[in-house]
């Protein structure tokens, strides 16, 4: 593929592997979600400020997530798996559904792609659909794209229930 | 009041014979409807509760828009620096004058029919006065805003009531005070909101998210998962410095106490097995040169929980934070939580506070999740009314009377003291300021 295009391959090479992550959420398959992503992949999930903007610093303002490296999602996965967190058992049931997926941008290694998620969860407390807006970059490691930032901004403002890396 | 749900004594609610080694709470004080509605008119609407901090209206036209109870109001910054409280609602028809929840205006302007407010809620602006009011004599001074019965500040955190019948916030707060000033009394400079909150529901009763903050009994098990998360995150990592988190007294072993304070507010502590992790301790010099040394000590080692009667809580912990808690019905509350941290406090300091706050303190972290899931299972188990009571005698021959030791040192006069966080006599003082509030109204 040449370094700066976007072509039908990039676009549903990104869709893909967008998908499969909304995937592997879905059916629990916990450390093949991990490998999408790179050793030092950023997860930041911004709070809301105010009512129309998120906190744009992830450093000096407040986040709902903020992981600096997959060390991070390793840590929510240990605590879904050890069954001993009060809030993950019964794990919730979820649904992604992916949609307006655009490459944004390609360079090089580096690619930037956003899209939107609903997710229908269904738990303890009935269910419940939210929305997120998606930005992802990626980097080509060994041939392979892999995410290496996504930023959620998860639209709800008035959390109901626990807001885990499955429900993003 | 709908009429569907009243009842006039509550006093056989709460079972207190701490004589005979009884004291339990029967179960509907968190189902019931009546119940709840005495205590929106009676706690919520009848006494002092917690609004902002200061800094979230720090110059003039800065709003603050919440609720006392079921009712609307906004905290505003007036022209002479002095802050007031109103009513949230335009005195034409009604509707809020607030955009936002928290905003900065010149004048509030209704975006009704566009009547507008001065900053000390005096009516200025009635579109097409002459219109509409041209009697003789009208003045539009009957159409100010209402204000409420009282505002108090205390060393920042901002409180109000509906009603002015109430004592000097100073007595409401009493022995409960000291312990704002070992959160106030560590920023030199003062104490700011960091941008960003997170509001959350918790499908259970307010009193619930009550006990739960400043009960140390379930850390052990509730957030044994946490520290296991973390400890396991610090040894992958080799996490070295300020970013380590304090998990030392969630794996238990540590010195620990507990607080009766009196009015229904309560506080628990911790020793801090690892101090120097801690953001705070960068100011250990200034702390240790500038104020009493039991106070320097106390800010510098102890962890902290204060719940102040009846919504809010001050956390000083691995991360320091206001949790502001608005009953909604007897089996839903909305909380809403915000980091408070001293101005100027290094970029390192400040970063290490707000992710130890992602990690533990947001239903999208690690442990507070875990707290919700927790009480809204007791919120369930709460219809189950043939097994009628909650117990809280743990502790009970233990439980000392008046200050302990170390109250004495740092100068605060509890009601009561637990040796130990396990321990669930600071839960009486709470109970028995609820009743008296229940019974005899309005404070
Ligand atoms: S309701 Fe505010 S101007 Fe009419
Ligand atoms: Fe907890």
């Amino acid at each position: 593929m040449n370094a700066g295009r976007i072509d039908d391959g990039l676009e549903r090479e990104v869709a893909a592997l967008i998908a499969r992550e909304a995937m592997l959420l879905d059916r629990r398959r916990w450390d093949e979600w991990i490998d999408l992503y790179t050793e030092d992949a950023v997860y930041w999930v911004p709070a809301w400020a105010n009512e129309e903007e998120t906190t744009t610093d992830p450093e000096t303002q407040l986040n709902l997530i903020y992981l600096r490296n997959r060390g991070g999602l390793e840590d929510r996965v240990f605590r879904i798996e050890s069954r001993d967190s009060y809030a993950s058992v019964p794990l919730d049931r979820t649904v992604h559904l992916i949609g307006n997926v655009l490459v944004e941008s390609a360079n090089g290694d580096s690619v930037e792609a956003s899209a939107n998620c609903l997710v229908h969860v269904y738990g303890k407390k009935g269910a419940a659909t939210r929305g997120s807006l998606y930005d992802f970059r990626f980097r080509r490691v060994d041939g392979a794209l892999k995410i290496a930032r996504k930023k959620i901004v998860f639209i709800d403002d008035r959390l109901e229930g626990p807001i885990d890396i499955y429900h993003l | 009041m709908d009429g569907t749900a009243y009842r006039n004594s509550f006093r056989d609610l709460v079972d207190d014979r701490v004589d005979e080694g009884v004291f339990r709470v029967d179960r509907s004080i968190y189902t019931d409807e009546a119940v709840f509605e005495a205590e929106i008119e009676r706690i919520f609407e009848g006494g002092w509760v917690f609004l902002c901090h200061e800094g979230q209206v720090e110059n003039p036209g800065d709003y603050f828009a919440t609720e006392i109870g079921r009712q609307p109001v906004f905290v505003i910054r007036q022209k002479d620096g002095s802050l007031g409280c109103f009513i949230n609602a335009c005195s034409h028809r009604g509707a809020l004058l607030t955009p936002f929840r928290q905003g900065s205006a010149r004048a509030l302007t209704c975006r009704f029919h566009g009547w507008a407010y001065d900053l000390g809620g005096r009516c200025i602006r009635i579109k097409n006065e002459e219109g509409g009011f041209s009697e003789p004599g009208f003045s539009r001074e009957r159409f100010n805003l209402r204000r409420i019965g009282a505002l108090e500040s205390y060393r920042g955190f901002v409180f109000g009531s509906l009603t002015a019948d109430v004592p000097p916030l100073e007595d409401h707060l009493g022995a409960a005070a000291r312990w704002i000033d070992l959160l106030a009394g560590q920023a030199r400079n003062g104490l700011e909101v960091v941008p960003g909150s997170s509001t959350y529901m918790i499908r259970g009763n307010w009193k619930l998210q009550a006990e739960n903050s400043v009960d140390g009994y379930h850390v052990t098990t509730v957030h044994r998962v946490f520290a296991s998360t973390i400890s396991n995150r610090e040894t992958r990592d080799a996490t070295t410095g300020m970013r380590q988190t304090e998990s030392g007294r969630i794996k238990g072993n540590v010195p620990t106490g507990a607080y009766d304070l009196g009015n229904g507010h309560m506080s628990i502590w911790a020793l801090h097995t690892t101090p120097h992790v801690r953001p705070i301790y960068e100011s250990k010099d200034w702390l240790e040169e500038n104020l009493d040394p039991v106070e320097a000590d106390w800010i510098l080692n102890r962890g902290r929980n204060l719940y102040l009667f009846p919504n809010v809580m001050l956390m000083d912990n691995p991360s320091t934070q206001i949790r502001l808690m608005k009953p909604i019905s007897p089996d839903l509350a909305e909380v809403t939580v915000y980091c408070i941290a001293p101005k100027g406090e290094s970029a390192a300091a400040r970063a290490a506070r707000l992710r130890k706050f992602e990690d533990f303190y947001l239903t999208a972290g690690m442990a507070t999740s875990d707290d919700v899931a927790a009480l809204e299972a007791v919120q369930d188990g709460s219809s189950g009314r043939l097994s009628r009571w909650n117990d809280m005698t743990r502790g009970l021959s233990d439980l000392v009377t008046g200050p302990d030791e170390d109250a004495r040192r740092l100068g605060f006069e509890p009601a009561g003291c637990c040796p130990d966080w396990d321990h669930e006599g600071l839960f009486h003082g709470f109970y028995r300021a609820w009743l008296d509030r229940m019974e005899n109204g309005a404070r």
